[in-house]
């Protein structure tokens, strides 16, 4: 490691060397990849030991993949990643003292996480409307759960981000220690990135693979 | 951050090479999502795809952690902390797997 990124990660003498805001942030986010991984797990579990999809209300077979819209989701994905770039932007501006550079990019991080949810909200009312509630089958309550669980870490985020936006208008976001609390708060950003990273893929791409879906019971081959 | 290390010309030299970095890593990554979109619809065998697609979220997972998250530039314990929450997660799933993996359960349990 350079000097230079030594005093970017300057620390204060603690007897692990790491600030504990950020080792705390850490651990705590080592945590939450374990109650994601078992999410995912049981979503992907049931939707093994139950490959049928889902029945409508009026009792109607449907199929996943003409349920998930993948245009949406993609457009979800690239969205989340980029508000991820510029989260690590306004990182990188705090660190320099650039509080100007810093509040833009986070109302661009705000901006964008907000597009992701209202892409959730629509997507679920999506969901609601072809006949799939969180109680009609276990893909609607895996699903739900999942993606629910994912869209609230989003919304804290949000929120998150929002208060160390106006934060910064007192005076009050300036030293080592400002730095580390938006690095913390970046911190949490990117992981919820990279938990879409993994549910866009497990959950949604593989729906697609194949005539009938990865699991065997999506569309029916063409005749 | 204090001011005297804001200031600093290496320090600042640093700060702009990871904003190139950066920069480059996101056009990476909205590549790579391009790609994922594009490879599901290919006529390619389903083991290539889920191998392929695997490794490409598996690609923009750790360079958002390393890059993004500065894993890369900071403490190694931190690495080590996450890996552990990582293994327990896939651990956890694997287990499942196998627990799962009997499709049919022996019924006279349950009457």
């Amino acid at each position: 490691m350079s000097q230079a990124a030594d005093a970017t990660h300057a620390h204060a003498p603690t007897s692990t060397g790491i600030d504990h805001k950020k080792l705390i942030m850490w651990l705590f986010l080592a945590s939450d990849c374990m109650f994601f991984g078992t999410l995912i797990s049981t979503h992907l579990l049931y939707r093994k030991l139950y490959p049928t999809g889902f029945t409508d209300a009026e009792g109607h077979q449907q199929f996943i993949q003409k349920l998930f819209n993948i245009e949406l989701t993609s457009f979800s994905t690239f969205i989340l990643l980029m508000s991820s770039f510029l989260m690590a932007l306004a990182v990188s501006a705090m660190h320099k003292g650039q509080i100007k550079s810093f509040r833009r990019n986070v109302l661009g991080v705000i901006f964008f996480g907000l597009i992701f949810l209202g892409c959730q909200v629509y997507e679920f009312t999506h969901f609601y409307h072809q006949g799939l509630t969180i109680q009609n089958s276990v893909f609607g309550s895996t699903l739900y759960v999942l993606t629910g669980t994912h869209g609230t870490h989003v919304a804290i985020g949000v929120l998150w981000l929002i208060l160390l936006y106006f934060y910064s208008f007192t005076g009050k976001l300036t030293g080592h220690m400002a730095g580390l609390d938006v690095e913390v708060a970046g911190l949490y950003w990117h992981f919820v990135d990279i938990v879409w990273i993994i549910i866009f893929t497990v959950v949604y791409l593989v729906e697609y693979l194949g005539p009938s879906g990865f699991w065997g019971t999506g569309l029916p081959l063409a005749k | 951050m204090s001011d005297a290390v804001a200031h600093d010309p290496d320090f600042l030299a640093e700060e702009v090479r990871r904003y190139h970095h950066f920069i480059t890593l996101a056009l990476w990554l909205a590549a790579i999502t391009g790609a994922e979109i594009v490879l599901i619809f290919l006529p390619v065998p389903m083991p290539i795809i889920l191998t392929a697609l695997s490794l490409m979220s598996a690609i923009k997972f750790f360079a958002v952690i390393l890059w993004f998250m500065h894993l890369i530039y900071d403490h190694k314990l931190l690495f080590w902390i996450f890996m552990c929450g990582l293994v327990l997660a896939f651990a956890t799933y694997s287990v499942l797997l196998a627990l799962f993996s009997v499709d049919r359960i022996d019924t006279k349990w349950f009457s």
